[in-house]
């Protein structure tokens, strides 16, 4: 029930912020020198920033776009930790343990400190499109090694299982017993590995977007908006540049109740 | 396999582990985009012909093999090479602020550790409400630290500490209240409750050995947590401590200050961890 609420509002979230971006004719990067820091109207619902770009139409960008990248870093840090593991798992010792032996390297290091090492090495004069790209690609690089090593137990626990014996006396292929046998029985681990990346990464994005290795301006992040806070001078002309943040936690709050609740059925 | 050939394996892989985010850092900032340009070719001061020369001698003087003899030569005389940005040794830039984080570190970690404890305690044992007791903690968790931090200085409320104390006891808080919940539901414990074993012997007796391994694990986890957080902490606070010298040296390809800076994390990180698991091993044998 509980499961299904979160969904819900999550949902909910999603598709307000793409009407959003569909009805309103505003672009998110449209600037309006003669409204800036305007407060609440009939034409910007939330006011504008200190350039005079609409507030609500840039806060539905963000969700938009924070939500995309991480989801879709997710998969691709979940797809990398699972063949990771499971290569790890169906392989010789010796390639077990330099495959452990590089996961452990990316593990020495805090997650923060390498995500904004690498994130900093790459162009930082790059389009806009371009750095979010960028940003979400070195999250999933670097996201998978905790992840694959949770996989590669589970996958060793089940290794010698009696139906994978059984299945390989049978004349089971690797490759057909790894995608008919160990991906579904695998699946209680992956799903809640991939749930639990989509709102760290979303963190880690706002963390990287507020240290100045985000998402670069003029599209809309989290990190970004979390920048303008910064500013308290501004911040007592207009309350509502508090939106971006308290929206940023509602969704966190949802994802991390929804990795909660799938770790628990685990 | 004795205990001693174990520990020898493990301080082997330990230094190998080191010996390789060295050399990987020093190859992702070598070869970053803008690690070869000088600020003087920038200067109209000097002629083409100067400004071609300095960027041949810098291109010669930056090479990965010049990079390491430097970088080397350093370690060997003991201040850990030059900062580029700095032009200090090393260890004059990370003496005084290793001080500044550990103390944050410290005092950060140990009431995080407090809070979660203190309140995971009775969240274990709780029969209703538990939900609403976890609330704060699951808002907690979906604060980013930059965000934790951006507050705190708006209200002009709390400080490094308070951040980085709510960020450990926040993830310490869910990892604690599933274990400890748990031991208390696990069969022996309800015998030993249905025997009228007080809470203190419980406690004592049966919880604690039963999630000591796993609480070492956390304590590891915790450390790399707090760790992390120190970056945007320190940066956003302006805490002249090790955390922001990292965010320094990334921003401005300091080569010599990044290696010591992620040599130092790994080590602490693999040393915690070489105590989690030598513990276990001990225990084991």
């Amino acid at each position: 029930m509980k499961k299904l609420a979160s969904y819900g509002v999550l949902l909910l979230i999603v598709v307000a912020a793409t009407l959003v971006l569909r009805l309103t004719p505003i672009d998110y990067a449209a600037q309006d020198r003669d409204s800036t820091l305007a407060p609440s109207t009939a034409q910007h619902w939330t006011g504008t920033d200190e350039l005079g770009r609409d507030r609500t139409v840039r806060v539905a960008a963000a969700l938009l776009i924070g939500l995309a990248g991480a989801t879709i870093a997710a998969v691709i840090t979940t797809s990398i930790a699972a063949g990771f593991g499971l290569i790890a798992a169906f392989s010789h010792s010796a390639v077990a343990d330099v495959l452990m032996f590089i996961s452990d390297v990316f593990l020495s290091l805090p997650w923060l400190f390498l995500l904004m090492m690498a994130r900093a090495m790459l162009p930082l004069t790059a389009s806009p499109v371009q750095t979010a790209i960028l940003t979400f690609l070195c999250l999933a690089a670097l996201g998978w090694p905790a992840c694959a090593r949770v996989i590669y137990r589970g996958s060793v626990a089940l290794r010698s299982s009696e139906w994978l014996i059984h299945g390989r006396a049978c004349g089971l292929k690797t490759s057909q017993l790894i995608r008919l046998h160990l991906l579904p029985h695998l699946r209680p681990l992956l799903l809640p590995q991939f749930l639990i990346c989509i709102p760290v990464f979303i963190v880690a994005e706002a963390n990287l977007g507020s240290l100045g290795l985000g998402i670069g301006e003029p599209l809309p992040s989290w990190g970004a908006m979390l920048l303008e806070l910064d500013n308290s001078a501004l911040l007592a002309q207009s309350h509502w540049m508090y939106l971006p943040i308290a929206l940023l936690v509602i969704v966190l709050f949802l994802l991390e109740s929804l990795t909660s609740e799938e770790q628990n059925h685990a | 396999m004795n205990l001693l050939a174990i520990g020898v394996r493990r301080v082997a892989r330990t230094l190998l582990l080191l010996l390789v985010v060295a050399a990987g850092a020093t190859a992702l900032v070598r070869f970053a985009p803008g690690f070869l340009s000088d600020e003087r070719e920038m200067d109209a001061k000097y002629a083409q012909g100067v400004r071609s020369e300095m960027q041949t001698e810098g291109t010669r003087d930056q090479s990965v093999g010049s990079i390491v003899v430097r970088e080397v030569r350093g370690w060997m005389k003991g201040d850990l090479g030059e900062s580029r940005q700095f032009e200090v040794p090393v260890t004059e830039l990370i003496a005084p602020r290793i001080k500044v984080s550990v103390l944050l570190l410290a005092r950060g970690i140990l009431f995080g550790w407090l809070l979660a404890i203190c309140t995971a305690f009775p969240a274990s044992v709780m029969r209703r409400g538990r939900q609403l007791w976890d609330l704060p903690f699951t808002l907690l968790l979906a604060s980013p630290t930059a965000a934790m931090a951006t507050i705190c200085i708006l209200a002009d409320a709390g400080g490094p500490v308070l951040v980085l104390t709510l960020l450990i006891a926040a993830r310490d808080f869910k990892f604690l209240s599933r274990v400890l919940r748990e031991a208390w539901n696990s069969a022996h414990l309800l015998q030993g409750r249905a025997q009228g074993l007080g809470l203190a012997a419980l406690t004592r007796l049966h919880i604690l050995p039963n999630v000591a391994q796993r609480l070492r694990a956390l304590a590891t986890l915790s450390i790399v947590t707090a760790l992390a957080a120190l970056i945007p902490i320190e940066v956003i606070f302006n805490v002249p401590g090790f955390g922001q010298l990292a965010w320094s040296a990334v921003m401005n390809r300091d080569l010599p200050v990044l290696v010591a800076v992620s040599l130092l994390m790994a080590g602490v990180v693999a040393l915690a961890s070489m105590i989690s698991t030598g513990a276990e091993t001990l225990e084991a044998a």
